[in-house]
């Protein structure tokens, strides 16, 4: 603890300032948000663009609104979130026991090692066509392709997460009578979990990128089937009230994303360090 | 020699695999040719020059697209570590769009720009602006304090110090960020050209799988999948030797 | 004192404000005057600001309350009349250690070929000749240092600021180190004001020392300590050890406090 003392600088005019700057600075940062919006709802109405190119805001928040109450919002919603989180939860669980596989066995290290460096930087979308030829159009194929991109960003976090565990920790659980099994599960992973989050985050947003591309060149329900059903018709109204929902899904669970880590790795320093953007 | 050969021995064994998995017609051979008729396909569509053409616009979108985020992203980031007026109007925008699978933005690129080159490139302009300005902005950011105090103390005035300092220190940062950059470019653009397109990779894969020539569009993910690998390998080489002085030995 | 102090820090205080919790006071009306080519020592447990004291020297700090004189003029920002060399060298780490000597020549607008030979017998002076191409992170810690040090007394600042400078050491080289300073300051003679926490360091290398205490900071007492420092086993002089103990006793009872704080 220090000692806090309130200097006799800090007068009323002093505090009412530094509350106003704070006001100003908060309004700000809404401000470039609400322009954005203002100017597309104004660009819209002003005819500089036909309304194919741009439909209003206005617009676009109705057709969202008709899509909830006929019920297609929530079907949609529901399934390209269900391949999505399935496609990432397998990586998930698969891409950690993979990369505490290849970080304690050596054999699995050698199979797996050339496989994962090859494999991570390649354009795996590549595959969906391949995907399709081998398994159809429908929920096992979409899944499939989303955890052949999103894998390896966890395989590849999960394998540096455990080398870089400090190797006087591990010693000093040995030293206080840990076995194997407890080794694992309360020393290394705990003290790779930082590395492994950081590889989820990743894996998370590319879950829900190929989620879109799969729904869009499949077909069938789900956001990224519905704006290429609403493109065809040259429905623009309803491909940019897409782009609204998917964009909200996918700021809704980054963000639940970023608040799980916080509370995982409250023991973290970065959990004390200034929330960042 | 022995080592690089035992240690990708894992992939050998995997073509090796392929290829009898697909003579032996352990599986179907439409859903599988064997490797050889691959790479017999591949060299008959690199001799029609086929490959070649749709090579170069793909790579020519790619080119664009990573060029225009690199350079923007990049005065985006510092300029928002930098300057706390520009922070305020961007960091928002930049927390809203961040989260966007970019995915969704190929109809609208295509209302926009049709189906050629410029609805490719704007969308991937759009996406990979966000990893680089995130790079730019965090590295730029992170600039020690002590440093820039010894840059002052020595006579560097404010933009002095951004350009001796603030910015060699944001590179290695920048760098992995335009790195996750280039991978995104990849998969944007393959999207892309695999939804809408009339020629590219993205496009030659399709048009083959509808044709049914299945050994061929094989050749042609495999060739994409290894442009996007040693693309990643080339760029590692280059972030090797800017940042030479990060781990001399 | 018969000549006018160089530097005059008149009345400072200075509020450390956290980016989250309470602000602090942590300086309260510090006074004190620095002679010229003297070397002295601020002294005291750590959170005292003596660090803070030496930025807002440096001008790297705004003086909010009290003056801060330099040659009579008051400090509104740093300037190569100040020199400062960190506890983590702060040099940088993509250029050599000649780039880095360069860096300083090069901003006061000194021609190539005089600021090449200048930057040469500095990294000569310090003991890093052969070292002048390699970068920072092929160097030792106490060669980090060095070529930090050359960086700094090669654009000749009248004021040298010195941040625990030999903190990041091991204490070998810190040894070395410290008789390397003794023997450059002597040979080029500047006022010195140099932050350490470590009392035999303070003795050794300065004429005066100023004991500051524990938060808020204030300058407790200043003890006077020039006496011929040449004896080969000074570590065993009679007046060193004195000296030592002295302020040894003065220092004890602020970290003591200063780690009661800490751990309430």
């Amino acid at each position: 603890m220090s000692i806090e003392v309130q200097t006799p600088r800090d007068g009323v005019p002093e505090i009412l300032g530094r509350l106003a700057w704070t006001l100003i600075w908060g309004f700000a940062r809404v401000f470039s948000i609400v322009a954005l919006l203002a100017a597309w709802e104004i660009l819209a109405r002003s005819h500089t663009f036909t309304p194919f190119q741009l439909p209003a805001l206005s617009a676009v928040l109705e057709r969202i609104w008709s899509d909830a109450e006929s019920g297609d919002l929530a079907i949609n919603t529901a399934l390209t979130l269900y391949r999505a989180m399935a496609g990432f939860l397998i990586s998930a669980v698969g891409g950690v026991v993979v990369g505490m596989a290849m970080s304690r066995n050596a054999a699995a290290n050698w199979f797996f090692d050339p496989i994962v460096s090859v494999g991570f930087p390649m354009p795996k979308i590549a595959f969906l066509p391949v995907v399709i030829l081998w398994l159809g159009v429908y929920d096992t194929a979409k899944i499939t392709i989303i955890v052949v991109d999103a894998i390896f960003p966890v395989i590849a976090a999960t394998v540096i997460a455990i080398q870089g565990v400090e190797r006087e920790l591990i010693w000093s659980a040995r030293n206080m009578g840990a076995n194997n099994r407890q080794l694992l599960h309360q020393v290394i992973l705990p003290a790779a979990l930082p590395q492994i989050m950081t590889g989820l985050q990743v894996a998370l947003p590319l879950s829900l990128i190929v989620a879109v591309v799969a729904e869009m060149l499949m077909g069938g329900y789900g956001l990224g089937g519905a704006m290429m059903q609403a493109s065809r018709f040259a429905n623009s109204t309803s491909v940019f009230a897409g782009i609204v929902e998917i964009a909200v899904i996918g700021y809704v669970l980054i963000k639940a994303m970023a608040i799980i880590r916080r509370r995982l790795l409250i023991w973290h320093p970065e959990a004390n360090a200034p929330a960042t953007a | 020699m022995t080592k690089t050969l035992i240690r990708y021995l894992p992939l050998l064994i995997l073509a090796l695999v392929w290829e009898m998995a697909a003579r032996f017609e352990w599986v179907s051979t439409t859903a599988l040719p064997p490797l050889t008729d691959v790479v017999r396909a591949w060299v008959e569509l690199l001799l029609d020059g086929e490959l070649l053409r749709n090579s170069a616009s793909s790579l020519y979108r790619i080119g664009g697209g990573l060029g225009l985020s690199i350079v923007i992203g990049t005065v985006l980031g510092i300029g928002m570590a930098w300057w706390k007026p520009v922070n305020v109007l961007l960091a928002p925008i930049v927390e809203v769009f961040y989260p966007v699978p970019k995915s969704a933005l190929i109809p609208v690129t295509v209302i926009w720009l049709g189906y050629g080159d410029g609805s490719k490139i704007l969308l991937i302009f759009l996406g990979c602006m966000v990893p680089v300005t995130i790079g730019a902005f965090n590295g730029a950011r992170a600039s020690e304090q002590v440093m820039v105090w010894s840059a002052r103390s020595m006579g560097a005035g404010k933009l002095r110090v951004l350009w001796d300092v603030v910015i060699p220190g944001a590179m290695p940062e920048l760098l992995n960020g335009i790195r996750t950059a280039l991978a995104l470019s990849f998969i944007l653009l393959v999207s892309s050209e695999l939804v809408v397109a009339q020629k590219g990779f993205g496009f030659l894969i399709g048009s083959l799988g509808a044709g049914g020539s299945y050994d061929a569009m094989y050749a042609v993910v495999l060739t994409v999948a290894f442009l996007g690998f040693a693309a990643d390998r080339a760029y590692l080489e280059i972030v090797r030797r800017t940042l030479a002085w990060r781990s001399v030995t | 004192m018969q000549e006018p102090a160089q530097i005059v820090v008149d009345n400072i205080s200075h509020l450390y404000r956290p980016p989250r919790g309470r602000e602090v006071l942590a300086l309260d009306a510090v006074s004190l005057e620095v002679r010229q080519s003297e070397f002295i020592a601020l002294l005291g447990p750590s959170g005292c600001g003596k660090s803070t004291l030496l930025y807002l020297i440096g001008g790297f700090l705004p003086v909010e309350k009290g003056e801060i004189r330099v040659d009579g003029k008051a400090v509104a920002g740093p300037g190569p009349d100040r020199g400062i060399v960190f506890q983590h060298f702060a040099l940088f780490p993509w250029k050599t250690v000649r780039g880095n000597v360069l860096y300083g020549l090069e901003r006061q607008g000194m021609a190539k070929a005089e600021r090449e030979k200048r930057a040469m017998d500095y990294i000569e002076l310090v003991g890093l000749h052969g070292f002048e191409d390699s970068y920072p992170s092929q160097l030792s810690g106490g060669m980090k240092q060095r070529a930090a040090i050359a960086r700094t007394l090669a654009f000749d600042p009248k004021i040298l600021l010195m941040d625990e400078p030999f903190g990041a050491l091991d204490a070998q080289t810190r040894g070395l180190m410290q008789m390397e300073l003794l023997r450059i300051w002597q040979r080029t003679p500047k006022t010195v004001i140099f932050v350490t926490h470590d009392v035999q360091e303070a003795v050794l290398l300065s004429d005066r020392v100023a004991v500051m205490s524990a938060r808020p900071g204030r300058i407790k007492t200043i003890v006077d300590t020039k006496f011929d420092k040449n004896d080969p086993d000074i570590f065993k002089n009679k007046t060193f050890v004195e000296k030592v103990d002295e302020i040894w006793n003065l220092v004890k009872d602020e970290a003591i406090k200063a780690q009661g704080k800490r751990s309430a």
